[in-house]
Formats: structure tokens, sequence, C-alpha cells
């Protein structure tokens, strides 16, 4: 046998070996890797690794970790993280801004049927500087919004990028046809969908009150945090105008396939704005 | 949801707390009656519910609390011959404990009566049954079956709880009467179940002090220690000592102990499964009349109770089983089974759920499951080979109502959600005469979608669909009233019945 075959069987036996007295955990074929080649931390078998050292009770440990998605059992250097747990941090952080600072694909509105239109902000950092103007559509968008939607609706149904644009791609398609379909099954109108660059949640209010609708219900995406970018909010009020106080808002949160699943959401939203309207009243009015 | 939002939010939320828990609690009376081998028992238990999701998410009811408010006294289990149960006085006996503990049945939300080991074999037991059915309200359940005694039995004694808390494998051996119930409890899953015909009251003992019966097992015990028991006979200590430690053998090799025998086979309780001992069980706990006589010293008249129970728990003590594996202690003891029947036996569906209320209660409902395949068929709509398996399932159980038992999905696409309702509208329709409701479990949380999907295409047939909840082929549901202005609905799954 040649050198190079001779090293690589002995190799070979030495890792099948280590592997039976469960020495090392390789990954199953595990690829002799190009330069430059590295894992995606973030990705769910990165995150499965534990990276505590010697654990008293492994399989305890990954039962534990698998309840929650906060970073348990991550092992420390000194007194401070480890280096992968750093990076993934930096990693989710920087999901976390991505999901605020990107765009929704606006093939996703155009094939819901939804036309955009945008609040008073103009543009991303006007928007996180300028909360009010977030609250506000504008001139054009008023316009575009007493030509293009029906007047007047039991239900005004509107998607809006909040803090979350992935949350928007990851949520919207599975949730919006649920809920329309659901709403008009009960026999009441819906009024005609849009979507809203640049929103935060009390440009609902607004939205009432140029249409006319009797609920507003805005599927809006949720501040990011750490352990998903993925989470929406539905916010739904009743008889709205602008500077109506906070608390006549009902909101279903942590919508997302970790939480509630969109399409579940949706017939569970659809039961709450029933409620709504029988009682007229939402928020803390809102007997649930 | 913006931080600003929680913090003003969390002001209206401290105002509405009073509100929440006049809307969010419920508190449901329940029910155990247990009519063994030996003893007859009745427990009664409240059981609390709350809506434990926060404000502002989709709710989410669970139970929160159980407590015992009403332990019976012990009753021996009237019989009329060997193989009749006294009806009427297991009747009574349960009569006189609803007046003690100040109850009337229609006052019960729920609970299960079950009859167990050696009763349950009895000609008349399915007689005897309905004659309680009556007792225990409206939403009472009757199971039997040694699989299900088992792990009634396990979560009675607290070996399941200590699974649970401690993350730990545990097993359960409910030594009764006339069978020793066992289960596996791994970190609160039940891993292996199984039975046998091995108790304290298979040799009975006149008060004269002769043996005045022996099962068959015990007989097939007594051959295999080579020694023969004769009713009539005096009893002797040594001689029945020969054959409670054969029985205690006979359990450490159903615990892998020991290898099996073929005496082993012979004595597992028929229509029980094969039970699986486990690999290395952290502890193990003794329930049932036996298990007092294993942690006491055999002192007094070993023959006080007319059988060989106090022989039966020394034997074991003495035996590998005591020493080989360490043991917890018991929550319960002879009441495992009862405690575990009143308070372990229901469990709540999802909270987001779709259903006609004018259908509850649903009783003794067949569990359809459909295998991988099927609910992959049914997922991309094809509803012919789910047609043909309820009208199958129809006809083999003699009635069309059944439940059919999916996975579902985990975040499903509303594509799905909606292919997958036609496909079982249209199934409903081929397999289903009209007017039969159409009842579906889902494991996944997508019930209300689902249902939601599926109500328009059904043309005024009743609907059900719950989730979060887990059903096998040869279950049988009961569905109670919905609790919690409807948010709920009770579901007790058990595996009946008499053949």
């Amino acid at each position: 046998m040649a050198e190079p075959e001779r090293i690589a069987a002995i190799v070979a036996e030495v890792m099948a070996q280590l592997r039976r007295t469960g020495s090392v955990t390789l990954p199953q074929n595990a690829q002799p890797r190009e330069e430059g080649d590295c894992d995606d931390i973030t990705s769910p078998a990165c995150r499965k690794i534990s990276l505590l050292d010697h654990p008293q009770d492994p399989e305890a440990l990954e039962r534990m970790r698998g309840r929650t998605t906060a970073r348990i059992g991550v092992g420390r250097a000194g007194p401070r993280l480890k280096t992968r747990t750093m990076l993934t941090l930096r990693a989710d952080h920087a999901q976390a801004r991505d999901a605020v600072f990107a765009d929704v694909n606006s093939a996703l509105p155009e094939k819901l049927g939804m036309f955009t239109v945008e609040t008073r902000c103009g543009d991303k950092n006007t928007y996180l500087t300028r909360p009010d103007l977030g609250r506000r559509l504008s001139d054009k968008a008023v316009e575009t919004l007493r030509q293009r939607c029906t007047p007047t609706p039991d239900v005004q149904i509107f998607a809006s990028d909040g803090l979350s644009s992935t949350a928007i791609e990851a949520n919207l398609e599975k949730i919006l046809p649920a809920l329309t379909d659901g709403l008009k099954a009960k026999g009441l109108t819906v009024g005609t969908p849009f979507f809203l660059r640049f929103g935060r949640v009390a440009a609902e209010d607004h939205v009432a009150e140029i249409l006319g609708a009797k609920v507003v219900c805005v599927l809006i995406g949720e501040r990011p945090g750490l352990a998903t970018a993925e989470s929406m909010s539905a916010y739904i009020v009743y008889n709205s105008y602008v500077g109506i106080p906070e608390s006549k808002r009902t909101v279903v949160s942590n919508i997302h396939k970790d939480g509630i699943s969109a399409v579940e959401a949706g017939a569970y939203l659809t039961e709450v704005i029933c409620k709504i309207l029988e009682q007229k009243a939402s928020g803390v009015d809102l007997v649930k | 949801m913006t931080q600003g939002v929680i913090s003003a939010f969390f002001i209206f939320l401290i105002f509405s707390e009073r509100k929440a828990v006049m809307y969010c609690m419920a508190e449901i009376l329940s029910v155990g009656i247990d009519i063994g081998t030996s003893t007859t028992q009745v427990i009664f238990s409240r059981i609390a519910m709350e809506n434990t999701a926060a404000y502002f998410a989709v709710p989410h009811v669970s139970i929160v609390d159980k407590r015992i408010v009403y332990k019976s006294a012990v009753h021996i289990t009237p019989l009329l011959t060997p193989v009749l149960i006294d009806g009427e006085g297991v009747r009574d006996i349960v009569a006189a404990e609803f007046e003690k503990a100040g109850f009337t049945p229609a006052d019960t939300d729920t609970g299960a009566v079950i009859i167990t080991g050696e009763s349950a074999r009895k000609e008349n037991a399915a007689t005897v049954l309905e004659k309680l059915s009556g007792f225990a309200g409206e939403f009472v359940v009757s199971t039997a079956g040694p699989d299900l005694e088992s792990v009634i039995a396990g979560k009675g004694s607290g070996a399941w709880k200590y699974s649970v808390d401690h993350a730990c494998v545990t097993v359960n051996l409910d030594i009764g009467g006339g069978t020793t119930n066992i289960a596996v409890f791994s970190r609160g899953d039940v891993t292996a179940k199984g039975c046998y015909d091995i108790g304290g009251r298979l040799i009975r003992i006149s008060p004269e002090g002769r043996i005045q019966s022996v099962s068959p097992a015990a007989a097939a015990a007594a051959k295999a220690a080579g020694v023969s028991l004769i009713p009539g006979d005096r009893a002797d200590m040594q001689t029945l000592s020969a054959v409670t430690d054969k029985m205690a053998e006979l359990l450490a090799e159903a615990m892998g102990l020991l290898p099996p025998s073929p005496l082993l086979h012979q004595v597992k309780t028929p229509g029980s499964t094969d039970f699986i001992p486990p690999d290395k069980p952290a502890r193990i706990c003794f329930s049932g009349g036996v298990a007092d006589c294993i942690r006491e010293d055999l002192t007094g008249d070993p023959f006080r109770f007319g059988d060989v129970g106090p022989l039966l728990g020394r034997s074991i003590r003495e035996g590998l089983l005591y020493r080989t594996i360490p043991a917890m202690e018991a929550g319960e003891t002879i009441r495992a089974t009862v405690v575990g029947a009143g308070t372990y036996t229901t469990t709540l569906s999802g909270s987001t759920i779709a259903y006609d209320a004018a259908l509850f209660p649903l009783k003794n409902v067949p569990v359809l499951k459909l295998t991988a395949a099927e609910e992959e068929a049914a997922f991309r709509g094809g509803e012919k080979v789910l047609s043909d398996r309820m009208a199958w399932f129809a006809q083999q159980s003699g009635s069309a109502r059944m439940l059919l038992s999916l996975r579902g999905r985990r975040d499903p696409t509303y594509g799905e959600v909606k292919t997958l309702a036609a496909c079982l509208a249209r199934a409903a329709d081929l397999a289903l005469p009209p007017g039969e409701p159409l009842l579906i479990g889902l494991r996944e949380d997508m019930a209300k979608a689902l249902g939601a999907a599926i109500a328009p295409l059904l043309r005024g047939r009743p609907l059900v669909s719950i989730d979060s909840v887990q059903m096998e082929d040869g279950d049988y549901v009961d569905l109670g009233r919905p609790l919690m202005n409807g948010l709920v609905i009770p579901v007790v799954v058990k595996t009946l019945l008499f053949g």
C-alpha cells in the first residue's frame, strides 16, 4: 500500500474507533473542507451543538435546551461568553437589524392582490427616528385609498412592515386569505386589502378615518428580538379615530411558526373580530 | 410589539386583573371509581383550569391544579360467586360514598369508573359498569383494559410525576389482588406497559386457615415452585412462601433482571401488550394493596386479609427486584388506581378549536388513526383512500361514528389547510351517512383553521375539529361539554371495552 493510502486507512480506523467509544462526535459523512468554508452558526444544526464542557447530565441539558430559545448551557471562557456564543449573538442581532432595515419584497403584496402605499416617512431612517410620521398616511396614500378601496366596510385589513419586514414575508401569505375567507364566511364585508410601507400601529386609526371602517386590523411586523425576527402581531380596533387611547386596541401577538401558526391565528382572529363587532368594543372594553 | 406599547398595556393589565380572574378560571369535579379484584374505592377531586397565556397572546387553557377532596374507605369488592360480581353490592357502596362525600351524581363533571384486574374478567363486568354509569354523572367514562390500568396506576402512585420532576426513568408496579400492572415512564412519557396475573389474592385463605381457592396463574407458579396447593388443605406458611417467592421471581424476570422463563409468558394477562423492561430505571415504585405489605415487616397473622398478599409483599422485599432497583416512596399505594382514574384521565383540547356545541357530550367514539401515508394522501387531496378506510372502519366497528385522528402539520400554508379540508369534506360525504358528524382530532395546533375551512363545505353536517390531542388506533374518546367560555373541551382518551 502506498504511504498516503496507508495513512488514510489508519486515520479512518482511528476515527471509527473513537466514534465507537463515543470519544468524539463527528458529523455524518463529514467532507474535507475547502479553505474558507465555514459553518452557518445560525443554522438549526449549529444551534443544537452544546457548548458546555463536561455536563453532568448531557441528556437533561439537551432537553432543557430543547424547551427554550434562550441561550442556556452555553458554557463560558473565564468570566465571558465563548467566542462561538458571542458570534451567534452578533449574527442573530444582525438578522434582527436586517428584519428592521430590509424592505418587504414588492412581489408579495402584488401576489396577494394588494397595492402599496406609504406613510409620511419617505425612508427607513425617517421611519425609525420619527414615529409620529409613521402613524399618518401620506397625502398620496390618502388619495389612493379613497380611489381604490371599498368605503365603509365592516372590516378593513391591511398589512404593514412595522419593525420587521421578515415577519410579513414569513406570515402574510398564510394569514391573510385565512382571515379574509373566515370573515366573508361570517357574512361580513371585508375592505380592499393593501400594504403600508413604513407603518406604525396607530396608522390604523388614520385608515379607519379615511375609509369609515367599523373595524380595522393591521397585520404588522413586531420589533425583532434575538430569538426570532419572524414574529407578527395583529392590532384590531373598533370605531377608531386619530388619537384613540392605546387601551382600545385588541392585540394578538406572537404569530410565527414557533408561536401560534399564521393560519391558525387567522381562524382565531376571525372569531375575535366577530366578537368585537358583536360587542361594539375592542381593547380592554372587550369581554373575551 | 414595541416596548412603549408593552409598558402602556402593563397598566391596563393590572386594572383588568380582577376581570381576568373572573373569566379565566374554571373548576370541575371529577369522580374516580375503581372496582378491583379485591377492593372497591371512590375518590372525588377538583380539577382547576386557567388560561395561562399572556394577555396579548392566543388563549391557552391548561389544567393548573388537581386536588383530592374526598377519599372513600377501601371496601372489599363484593362477589356473588367467584365469577360474578355483586352488582347491587357495588352500587350500594358507591351510593353510600357519594352520600358521605356530600355529592350527588349531578355534581360531577367528569371522571372514570374503571373495572380492573380480575374483576374485568368476571362474566357480568359490563353489566356492573352499566349499573354504575348513571352514578357518575353525564360525562363519566367507564374504562377497562390492562394497559390503561397500568398507566393510570402509575400516574396515581406518583411514579409519573417523579419521572417528570427528576427527569428520569421510573417504573411503577401496581400489585393488586389479581394482577400486577407495570408502566414505565421516561420523563413523563409512557415508554412501556404491561400486565401479569400476579397478585396477592390469587390464593384465598379461609378464616379457618385453609386454602379456599387457587387461581390458574397461582397454580402454575406453585407447580414451578415444586409444591402443590389443594383447596381445603391447611394453609402452610412454607409452602405458600415458596409460591409467593416464585411470583416475586417472575416480577424480577418481567423487569429483565432474570432471563424470562416460559412461565412468565404464561401468566401474562390476556389483552395486555408485551412488556419491554427499561434499560436502567432510576427508581421503582410499588403501588396497589401489596405495596403496603412490602414496606411493613411481616407481623401478626399473615393471612389476616384472607389471602397471600402479606406473604407476597415479604417475598418481593427479600427478592432481587427490591434489592436491585432503588425504590421511591409512593404517594398513593392501595389507592393509586382510583386516584389515577379520578384525576388523570381528563385532559383538555387545544384552545383554538372548532365545533358544533350541540353535539356534546359524545361518548365512546372509536378512533380511526390515519397512517402517515394516508395522511399524506389526504393532504394532497386524495379522498378515495380516506373514504375507503372510513367505510371499512364503520363496517368493522358496526357504527358510522368515528373520530379521525391526524398528526397535522406545524405552521401549514393556507393552501394545505384548504386542500385537506376539501378532502375531508368529500370523504365524509362518501363514507358517512347524512347528518353523521365529522369528528377530527389533530396533534398539531391547526384545528380552528381546518374547522373554519371545512365548515362551509359540509352543507349542514355537524363538525368537531380539536387539536393538541394524541390518540391511537383502537382508542375510544369521550368529549365533554365546552368549558371556559367555550375555549376548550375536556377529552378522555381510553382503551375500552369489553369484547
